[in-house]
């Protein structure tokens, strides 16, 4: 371990419950419990929500890239019967105050712009009415005179932008809104030392997550008591009033955000505060209730939820022998027209960055660069996914010039399974892994000796066939620090540390369990998670578990699904809430039992005597004997009526940054690994990509529920596809987004998937959560383009075609073919 | 995202339809809608009324007519892909459609509205201009034919005068033996053409004899390749040729560049499809 | 505005309702006939999130309008478990063939529409069969299962003795 992580203290593991063989309900592919009622259309959606008197927004928004908003006349849209009121930027301003952005320093967003447009699609008025059909006729009676600004369009050169073109005159007098470096260990010195050096330029364009359900929230300001109450799908809803309550010029405790089941976020959802605010607003400022739901194409436009688009110079120093000695790049990401979260996405990429090689110093220059376009926010990955490819891209790339195989070399450079914990350059630990029984697994599924040997006599045949292999990281559990562990250290900002996540618990007179989560669904599986855990650790029978969802004030410390973390985190909520209702089932059921706590133990629902299961009580006994017959117990605060309990339960393992950035500290620790294969051929004269096999072996320490765990690798897995292959934001010169609707930007179909999808586990589990649960929300899409690139680039090696840009639809592929020649 | 208010009209029968084309501008008449009302949707367009021909049915046929196949305005895609008279006569619509859209779509749209909406994209344009079809156009006093080369004349853009119907589509029975092929490339299956590549013939003493050839997704409209018949016919039918063929067709259309689909890539996809739509056409020919 | 008075079916049950012309019937379902299950992903037709039945047709109501229902019958999410989950849902549950819910109305929608005409397809027929209906979470292959799994439960059923 280099010198500079000497102050990068490992704490103490705080696992309680150990990873062991023979659990009852955890490993158990049960069916989800969240499934009947979205199955029978009774899901409850945002917009299932009706509040009495409720009035519907529609938006007016700006047909320009960059353009000054040099007057909006109202008055015709006004006059329209049946709408309530039409509101601009500045009437917004008398009842809300600008988003919040936690860049260092802050980029201004207002929920509706005032003095420009920044983006297509950025609103600059909105209209309430009775109903959307009118709404949307307002909307277009909202008069608006623009004068057109240049618009930054190219990521390099937006940041040489000057005058006109400089997007936040007032808070950078550049497009450029961060630009930061760091060293973590030696890197200098490794580049001096290396054999030989890979370079690549590296191009990953923008797309975002698209969930088939887009954002919305239904407000209602609260005239008398001066707070909202908010409907919204965002998977943030226990944090949401901290962030937006400052913008809605009220107290956190003064809203009350209701979440409801959301279609789909793959981070889409996270941060959605700025519709949040918008309709807040307008409720008050229109006198009654206001639902808004993003259309399609406003969500593509204006929700702020694209993903990565960056470009990177990137360097591997490389021996001969084939070590990989250290790693550094140059990256600009550009992050449209704002910067809400700062660069949390390239923080978050530091805890894997250097993948899972035996790298030993890692270097970085970070410009974020201002465009217009809409704002990047999370999907799936979080910047990671981006590293992922970079890292496998270079490893291709170091095996073509040493002339090894890929396979091998990347073997000869993982970290061995007696490495762990393992700390990284950047301080970030890799908890536990066995990357090596998990290519071994891939490697047998697919039968890569097979293949490689079907793709040789293919090829001779004159067909493009390739096979590609992705090892990758997939980082789980994520501590906060990465959204500002690489701000300017003078202004670091926003300083959270704690990613907590609680339930509350309570066994009722009849036995049944009632359960609270501070955590929404999105897509996920909390319930059943949570009702698989507490079934294990309290021997409840799935079917007594019954699970609620608080609304922000009603529920207690929690950060929700987001990072891979909700199952690894409520675990530790559920095993802590168990401990606390056991001694309560204890102390009841051993009185009622006339014995000592220390007698009895749980047993199938009942408090049972040691060594004397006959004697024993039910859990729906004891519970209705505490909460009814008090009496019946002895004084003393322990035998306060009910069986009940809230937990919480913080990150098992986490660390400061270094105040030098020295290290980052350990913000990511919990650590799965994926290995994908895949074969693929090409159509030269076409740039169609077929996937002829396809396997996938993720490590996500010990499993709770295989099946949802294999529904999470394969919907990521297509959207790595999507990712690599068809899906891209393509705006114009002029800043005009030309594919914003689900016919142009392509995400696969069930025509697009590999129709032989091999899924392989390796539990490999965590010391340091419950259980030794890691995340697996993100795997897929963190491996598979990686993996779909090296088979490309390899099935095009006879026309030495290289994959240094996604996605690589037909016609590049076809463009990049045509250049070499063939 | 709403459509904008319309009059409404429905008629319950052909006539009183096109009375009702008579009486004014600005009207749309609705078939499948499954073109119309997404544009409507989006507000690209938003016509004053709409003249809903669902129930015209009288127009929901699809009859065998002798010498040639008629499909009514009311014949949804998904009708006209199932109908055994199709799949007797025309394989290659039936295999064509699998690329139009999806099934839900092809329940409600319906073949001759897809043909007035002349979608440059579109996959039955180019089909119907290979087979030699016939467009029927009635208006409220009389009716007129037009070939299918005549019928598409600019990007959504037909002959249709806006007091007329397609009433019908007449598709001639191909003589026997003639073989067929069918090639189309798009981002995915479905989804409209970066470029579809049709072509039939018949193979006559070893030598091509009549060939059909039309391309769809590279220009305003669908075409047939005149150029490209003349030289394949009476020749005998080769790799070489069809290359060469191909690559001569492929350097004189003039596509469309979209801002991630260029010029050049379609002419690739038609230098590369239309070899293999004639290998398929003359491998089935008998 | 103007309203056209309209008469149908809907999940087994005569209504009638008074609609505007440009009422798509999407929103008719959700928000007039408050029925929630069917869901609005797109409103320009490619999703597939708000196919219903129409006579036993799977289609997309963001493309009609509600009115053109006159005199049909429609059945929604909400007709399919009138008795509990039907076979199709249950075998969804079964296979785990949806995550976040928001497209499985429409998947069921296009497997009802393909069982009825075929209950014993093959893979590529299911696959072209859901085709156009996006999801975003499954990558379809647990949804494929379901369907399978749906269809191989339909035949064994027809087999055995009454």
């Amino acid at each position: 371990m280099a010198s500079h992580l000497d102050s990068n203290i490992i704490p103490e593991s705080r696992q309680r419950e150990a990873p062991r063989a023979g659990l009852t309900w955890i490993g158990q592919s049960i069916k989800r419990v969240e499934d009947p009622r979205i199955l029978s259309g009774k899901g409850g959606y945002i917009d299932d929500i009706v509040v009495p008197g409720m009035a519907h927004a529609a938006m007016v928004t700006s047909p320009h890239a960059h353009a000054r908003i040099v007057s909006i006349d109202t008055s015709k849209a006004k006059a329209l019967p049946g709408v309530i009121g039409v509101y601009t930027g500045d009437d917004l301003a008398t009842v809300v105050d600008p988003c919040p952005s936690f860049a260092s320093p802050p980029v201004p967003q207002d929920a509706i712009a005032r003095d420009k447009a920044r983006h297509v699609g950025e609103v600059v008025a909105a209209v309430v009415a009775e109903n959307r059909y009118i709404a949307e006729d307002a909307a277009e009676l909202v008069e608006v005179e623009w004068e057109v600004l240049p618009a930054n369009v190219d990521i390099e050169a937006a940041l040489q932008a000057t005058g006109d073109a400089v997007i936040h005159p007032g808070a950078r007098d550049s497009n450029r809104a961060l630009d930061e470096s760091f060293s973590f260990g030696p890197v200098d010195e490794d580049f001096a030392a290396a054999d030989q050096i890979i370079k690549r330029r590296l191009r990953w364009k923008r797309s975002s997550a698209q969930a088939i359900e887009t954002c919305g929230v239904v407000a209602q300001y609260d005239q008398f008591k001066g707070g909202y109450t908010i409907h919204a799908n965002t998977n943030f809803y226990n944090f949401i009033p901290f962030v937006v309550g400052g913008s809605l010029r009220v107290s956190p405790g003064e809203l009350r955000i209701v979440p409801v089941l959301a279609g789909g976020s793959f981070g889409s959802k996270v941060f959605i505060h700025k519709i949040i605010i918008m309709t807040a607003g307008l409720s008050r400022l229109a006198g009654v209730p206001v639902k808004y739901i993003e259309d399609r194409i406003e969500h593509f436009t204006n929700s702020d939820s694209h993903g990565s688009d960056r470009l990177y110079d990137a360097e591997l120093a490389i021996m001969n022998d084939g070590t990989f000695k250290s790693l550094r790049f140059t990256v600009l990401d550009d992050y449209g027209a704002y910067l809400q979260f700062g660069v949390g996405t390239h923080g978050n990429a530091m805890a894997q960055v250097t993948g899972p090689y035996k790298i030993g110093s890692f270097g970085m220059r970070v410009i974020a660069v201002l465009s217009n376009k809409t704002q990047q926010g999370p999907y799936r990955g979080f910047g990671s996914e981006v590293t992922n490819w970079v890292m496998e891209r270079m490893a291709d790339a170091a095996a073509e010039t040493l002339d090894r195989d890929k396979v091998d070399l990347r073997e000869q450079n993982m970290i061995t399974p007696d490495a762990f914990p393992y700390m990284i350059p950047t301080g970030n630990i890799y908890d536990s892994g066995n990357f090596q029984a998990v290519l071994a697994e891939a490697k047998r599924l697919f039968d890569l000796e097979g293949w490689r040997k079907k793709a040789a006599d293919l090829r001779a045949d004159g067909r493009c066939v390739g096979v590609g292999v992705a090892t990758c990281m997939e980082r789980s559990v994520y501590g906060p620090t990465e959204w500002w562990s690489l701000n300017n250290k003078e202004t670091p900002g926003f300083t959270l540390t704690s990613t907590p996540e609680g339930i509350a618990a309570r066994i009722d007179p009849s036995g049944k369990m009632f359960v609270t989560l501070h955590s929404p669904m999105v897509g996920n599986s909390p319930e059943t998670v949570v009702t698989q855990i507490l079934a294990e650790r309290l021997t409840v029978a799935p079917e007594d578990v019954v699970i609620n969802y608080s609304d922000s004030q009603t529920g207690f410390n929690g950060v929700g699904p987001q990072g891979s973390r909700f199952t690894a985190m409520i675990a530790g909520a559920c095993v802590s809430a168990s401990i606390k209702l056991e001694e309560r089932l204890k102390r009841f059921g051993a009185y009622m039992l006339q014995r000592r706590m220390e007698d009895v133990e749980l047993k199938e629902g009942h408090v049972a005597v040691i060594g004397a299961p006959d004697q024993k009580k039910s859990f729906a006994e004891i519970a209705l004997t505490s909460s009814f017959f008090r009496l019946a117990f002895p004084d003393g605060d322990e035998y306060d009526s009910g069986i009940d309990c809230t937990a919480v339960y913080d990150h098992p393992i986490s660390t400061d940054p270094d105040p030098d950035r020295k290290h980052l500290g350990i913000f990511y620790p919990i650590v799965g690994h994926i290995c994908h294969i895949v074969a693929v051929e090409v159509d030269p004269g076409t740039g169609k990509v077929s996937i002829l096999d396809y396997a996938a072996v993720h490590d996500n320490g010990t499993i709770v529920n295989p099946r949802t765990l294999g529904g999470q690798v394969w919907g990521g897995t297509a959207n790595g596809i999507g990712t690599t292959l068809s899906e891209e934001f393509v705006y114009d010169e002029n800043g005009q987004f030309t594919n914003p609707n689900f016919a142009e930007f392509a995400m696969p179909t069930a025509n697009e998937m590999p129709t032989n999808f091999k899924l392989g586990h390796v539990e490999t589990p965590s010391p340091f959560t419950e259980y030794g649960i890691k995340g697996g929300g993100e795997g897929g899409r963190l491996g598979a383009p990686s993996a779909l690139t090296s088979a490309i680039e390899d099935a095009l090696s006879v026309h030495n075609v290289k994959i240094s840009s996604l996605p690589v639809t037909p016609p590049t592929l076809r463009r990049l073919i045509r250049e070499a020649g063939g | 995202m709403k459509p904008a208010a319309f009059d409404y009209a429905r008629p319950d029968n052909l006539a009183a339809a096109l009375q009702l084309l008579r009486q004014g501008d600005d009207t749309k008449i609705l078939a499948g809608g499954q073109s119309l009302v997404p544009m409507m949707n989006t507000r690209l367009v938003r016509p004053a009324r709409i003249v809903d021909i669902n129930r015209l049915t009288e127009l929901d046929y699809i009859a065998d007519r002798g010498d040639h196949i008629a499909v009514g305005a009311l014949a949804r895609h998904a009708a006209v892909k199932a109908s055994p008279l199709m799949a007797q006569h025309f394989p290659i619509i039936c295999e064509a459609y699998d690329w139009v859209a999806h099934s839900a779509v092809r329940n409600r749209g319906t073949l001759c509205g897809n043909l007035c909406h002349a979608d440059p994209a579109s996959e039955m344009p180019a089909i119907m201009l290979t087979l030699g079809a016939t467009m029927v156009l009635a208006n409220a006093t009389t009716e007129r034919t037009v070939s299918a080369g005549e019928f598409f004349v600019g990007l959504y853009e037909t002959v249709t005068e806006a007091d007329e119907i397609l009433k019908e589509v007449r598709l001639p029975k191909p003589a026997a033996g003639t073989g067929w092929g069918f090639e189309e490339v798009s981002m995915r299956k479905g989804d409209f053409a970066w470029a579809t590549v049709v072509a039939t013939l018949r193979i006559t003493g070893g030598a091509i004899t009549a060939p059909a050839i039309a391309l769809a997704g590279v220009g305003d409209h669908a075409t047939r390749l005149a150029e490209a018949e003349a030289a394949l016919t009476g020749k005998t039918p080769s790799d070489a040729l069809f290359a060469e063929v191909a690559n001569r067709a492929a350097a004189a259309i003039d596509p469309p560049t979209a801002a991630a689909v260029d010029a050049t890539y379609r002419r690739d996809l038609v230098a590369t499809l239309l070899p293999r739509v004639l290998r398929a056409a003359t491998n089935r020919a008998s | 505005m103007d309203t056209i008075a309209i008469r149908l079916t809907v999940n087994g049950r005569a209504r009638t309702a008074n609609v505007p012309p440009r009422m798509l019937l999407s929103d008719f379902i959700r928000h007039e006939l408050a029925l929630p299950g069917t869901h609005v992903g797109c409103e320009h037709g490619v999703c597939g999130s708000c196919n219903v039945l129409v006579d036993d047709k799977a289609v997309r109501a963001c493309l009609m309008f509600a009115v053109q229902t006159d005199g049909a019958a429609l059945t929604t999410v909400e007709g399919m478990c009138t008795k509990g989950l039907d076979d199709i849902q249950t075998a969804f549950w079964e296979e785990h063939g949806l995550q976040c819910g928001f497209c499985t109305p429409g998947m069921l929608a296009a497997a009802h529409e393909l069982l009825a005409a075929n209950d014993d397809p093959s893979d590529d027929d299911i696959r072209e069969a859901i085709a156009g209906n996006l999801c975003r979470c499954t990558g379809y292959e647990y949804i494929i299962n379901a369907i399978r799994s749906a269809a191989k439960k339909r035949r064994e059923r027809t087999l055995e003795p009454a």
